[in-house]
């Protein structure tokens, strides 16, 4: 009682909602779900989504929800309160943020370094940079593009593979400083700070893509990528591949098992009808996806058709120079009506082209997808440089990334924060302030890893394995607990009591039957394609020939992905067993106890 | 012309050297005769002489593509005979530049392949002896040196007004002292920096406060207790009072 009394609380619930709109509308949103939209189907891959919205993404965010609420702690004490023995989860839930915080913020150190980068007057990704004799420029940059050299080289200074490490590069580890400083800004008063900054970091962003997507649909081909998204290919949907994105991208997006949103929900009124806002909140994940997606690919038709036409005028240049024809006879669209009459008329000469001419199709343009901070740092910015006005573009754009990010930073750092503010041993030596202080000063320190020339390497390390697999196991065991362990009839009781009306069929139904089924099969369908994938393996960025190469991760990160994989999940076995055996010591305590009064 | 007046007059003189007092009426027509045949084989000859100096792909030539309505588009300017004898002379002009002692004229210039794309050869010839030709080398110091005037002249820039073989000297990146990045983060970081304090130092006042209240408040706690409220639950019943200083009564 005394705890609650204490416990801080959302000023309203609005507060409430808006923090988890701003953190399960993230980066994801922006640069995963276009993506998958491009590879399964353009409009067909709606249908999939927007089932597994319905029976997997909605029960299991309620059951988060009513979990926090009901417990009123951290994902530690909330399961534990469930049943000691299964408190693990809880832990393997915080170990997951744990890893999560140290290497998302990364992403956010890149976005501050782009933003700083784009008040200038042209921008540096524009161009290339000159070699140091001034004949031509730079050759990396000249195999590569100019927007993937300032990427890899000019912000990452990345090394050739992962075993070669280099210096700590000074701008991202500034940058990472300035990201871990402003997190700390936004939670350092707790749920009273947090309240006021998420009215600004989930509304804003919408207000930036709005004028994005105004911006994207009147540029020039743009319609052409819109096309090319909602055509739908109805042949993707009898692959099981589809299905399967379409859930885990439910399952990721909307943040689950991470436990940020027993976090939240644990700081809400008892009586707050949490219903409701699950339901919300979840639709306006999704919206924002297929909203995002649609500015995604206005700007990805626009980026085609640009490269299209530059790439015919090329070709037209290079028959009016090799043929010695009047400037004016030759047009952008009667090149290809030329090629072949020259083909005809002067076949030698037209032979000695070679390798020189060619062939533009905008369709191959369209095809490249992209997914990840590829596109959102490399595609993006190449799209934006070709944009008039592009310095103001640019700040927009990163501006957006940076409050996306920055609102999914915050539910990953209270999830952490939160379990360890609720343990007695913490919270009576330390204040909430220091406590937040020292753990953003932790995984600050921590991420400084990441910024060190093979830092990308490991990045792409923890975002492929750190999370993914973990994740399915945990909210797996979590789903299993609540509904056969702790009783659905339980749960529907304390339901009951916070929201005064009974479960209805659909929660039941999805929460006892169809999610754990689905889980079950995702996560088989994990193991399966982990073991049949073979080494794991990484892209490497070649400095001599310009792009990436797929290269095999050294037997020491092999061994490094094993451990981020059974770190957190053996939380919940290696818990269980040690609640067992205090038990049993427990057990036994007392009856020596008990003896030894009695001889008294 | 120039070299064919020079020949005549040479000519002439060797002719005239021979002697003032011989068949004057006769040689006077043989000079004419001659004169007119040297004529017609300097019209035909020197430029005989000029295209197998220009021609295309010539050692010591360089070829020149110009991209008239890439440049300007509505307003490009035709290209005529005039603008070719504009170019000549800007080449004479870059020659004189750069070789500052030698006098180039518009016709040590020649001109040749010229196609409707606008393109064309060109190559130098010493002021001294019109036979010899600039190396390639030279003409590229000249141009080079004077890439920005030539551009200038024709409106058009290194893009438009192409020689194929000289590239053009790339702007070297201005790099200044503090990059402009740097700024800015100085500005979000300072920002930042301000925000922590000024909440930190709030909340370490506000606590201040609420201490300083606290102590005023302690004194009411005695009176609580008195009034039967412990621990917040009300008591029922009254306190006695004459428990509560026990020690101050009972000396010993």
């Amino acid at each position: 009682m005394g705890k609650d009394a204490t416990r801080a609380e959302w000023d309203n619930p609005m507060q409430f909602v808006l923090a988890c709109v701003s953190y399960a509308v993230g980066l994801g949103n922006v640069w995963r779900f276009p993506y998958l939209c491009q590879m399964h189907g353009g409009g067909g891959f709606l249908i999939p989504y927007l089932l597994m919205l319905v029976l997997l993404g909605v029960p299991l965010f309620y059951m988060e929800l009513a979990i926090g609420q009901k417990m009123r702690l951290g994902s530690i004490g909330a399961w534990r309160a469930i049943n000691p023995y299964l408190g693990g989860v809880g832990l393997a839930s915080v170990v997951t943020s744990m890893y999560l915080c140290l290497y998302y913020n990364v992403i956010n150190a890149w976005s501050f370094w782009y933003l700083f980068h784009s008040f200038q007057s042209v921008l540096p990704w524009a161009e290339c940079p000159v070699n140091s004799n001034l004949t031509g420029p730079v050759e990396e940059c000249e195999r590569a593009t100019p927007t993937q050299y300032f990427f890899y080289r000019e912000t990452l200074d990345i090394s050739g593979s992962i075993e070669e490490n280099g210096g700590i590069h000074m701008g991202q580890a500034l940058c990472l400083l300035l990201a871990w400083m402003i997190v700390y800004l936004f939670i350092v008063k707790g749920v009273k700070s947090t309240g006021k900054v998420v009215y600004f970091t989930a509304t804003f962003p919408y207000l930036v893509l709005i004028i994005y997507l105004i911006r994207g649909v009147t540029l020039h081909g743009a319609i052409n990528g819109v096309k090319y998204m909602f055509t739908p290919k109805m042949e993707q949907l009898a692959n099981p591949t589809t299905w399967i994105n379409a859930a885990t991208q439910i399952f990721f997006s909307l943040g689950l098992g991470f436990g940020s949103l027993i976090a939240f929900a644990s700081y809400n009124q008892y009586n707050n009808n949490f219903e409701k806002q699950a339901i919300v909140v979840s639709t306006v994940n999704s919206s924002t996806s297929i909203f995002a997606s649609i500015v995604t690919f206005s700007i990805y038709g626009f980026k085609a058709t640009f490269n299209y036409e530059s790439c015919l005028e090329r070709v037209r240049l290079l028959l009016l120079n090799t043929f010695d024809l009047a400037e004016d006879t030759i047009s952008l669209e009667n090149v290809n009506h030329w090629i072949a009459e020259l083909n005809r008329t002067h076949t030698e000469q037209f032979a000695s082209l070679g390798g020189r001419l060619e062939t533009c199709d905008l369709e191959a343009e369209l095809d490249t997808a992209v997914e990840g901070t590829g596109l959102a740092f490399i595609v993006y910015s190449e799209a934006i440089k070709n944009m008039p006005v592009s310095q103001l573009w640019s700040v927009l754009y990163f501006i957006m990334l940076l409050l996306l990010g920055m609102g999914s930073m915050l539910g990953n750092v209270i999830a952490v924060i939160t379990p360890l503010s609720d343990l007695k041993f913490i919270s009576r030596y330390m204040s909430t302030k220091t406590l937040n202080g020292l753990v953003c000063l932790f995984c600050l320190l921590l991420g400084l890893g990441f910024t060190t020339r093979s830092g990308n390497y490991w990045f792409t390390m923890f975002n492929d394995y750190g999370a993914t697999f973990s994740l399915l196991f945990i909210v797996l065991i979590e789903v299993i607990t609540v509904c056969y362990i702790y009783g659905i009839k339980r749960f529907e009781k304390d339901v009951e009591d916070m929201l005064g009306h009974r479960l209805n069929c659909y929660w039941k139904i999805m929460l006892a039957g169809v999610s754990p089924i689905l889980l079950i099969a995702l996560f088989i369908f994990y193991i399966v394609n982990y073991i049949q994938g073979g080494t794991p393996t990484y892209q490497a960025w070649n400095k001599e020939l310009g792009k990436s190469v797929v290269t095999e991760y050294p037997p020491y990160a092999q061994a490094f992905i094993g451990l981020l994989l059974a770190s957190s999940v053996c939380c919940i076995p290696l818990t269980a067993l040690y609640t067992y055996c205090k038990k049993r010591n427990l057990a036994s305590g007392k009856r020596e106890r008990t003896v030894s009064t009695v001889s008294l | 012309m120039h070299c064919c007046s020079h020949i005549i007059l040479l000519f002439g003189q060797a002719i005239c050297t021979v002697g003032d007092n011989c068949y004057r009426a006769v040689t006077f027509l043989k000079e004419g005769m001659l004169v007119w045949i040297l004529f017609l084989l300097c019209q035909v000859g020197a430029p005989a002489l000029a295209q197998d100096l220009c021609q295309r792909d010539a050692p010591n030539g360089y070829k020149v593509r110009i991209s008239l309505k890439t440049a300007l588009g509505e307003d490009a300017y035709e290209w005529n005979q005039s603008e070719m004898f504009f170019f000549q002379a800007t080449m004479a002009f870059a020659m004189r530049r750069h070789f500052q002692m030698e006098t180039y004229n518009v016709d040590n210039i020649i001109l040749c392949v010229q196609t409707s794309r606008v393109s064309f050869w060109f190559v130098v010839t010493s002021p001294d002896n019109t036979t010899m030709l600039i190396p390639k080398a030279d003409v590229e110091k000249a141009v080079r040196m004077s890439r920005h005037r030539i551009n200038n002249a024709f409106l058009l820039s290194d893009r438009t007004l192409e020689f194929l073989g000289i590239y053009p000297t790339l702007a070297a990146t201005v790099n200044p002292d503090t990059p402009p990045w740097l700024i800015v983060f100085g500005v979000v970081i300072g920002a930042v920096c301000a925000g922590i304090i000024a909440l930190l130092v709030s909340s370490l006042l506000q606590k201040r406060r609420k201490e300083k209240g606290m102590t005023e408040d302690g004194q009411d706690e005695e009176d609580m207790q008195v009034k039967g409220v412990e621990n917040g639950i009300n008591l029922d019943g009254t306190y006695n009072r004459g428990f509560t200083d026990d020690d101050r009564f009972t000396k010993l």
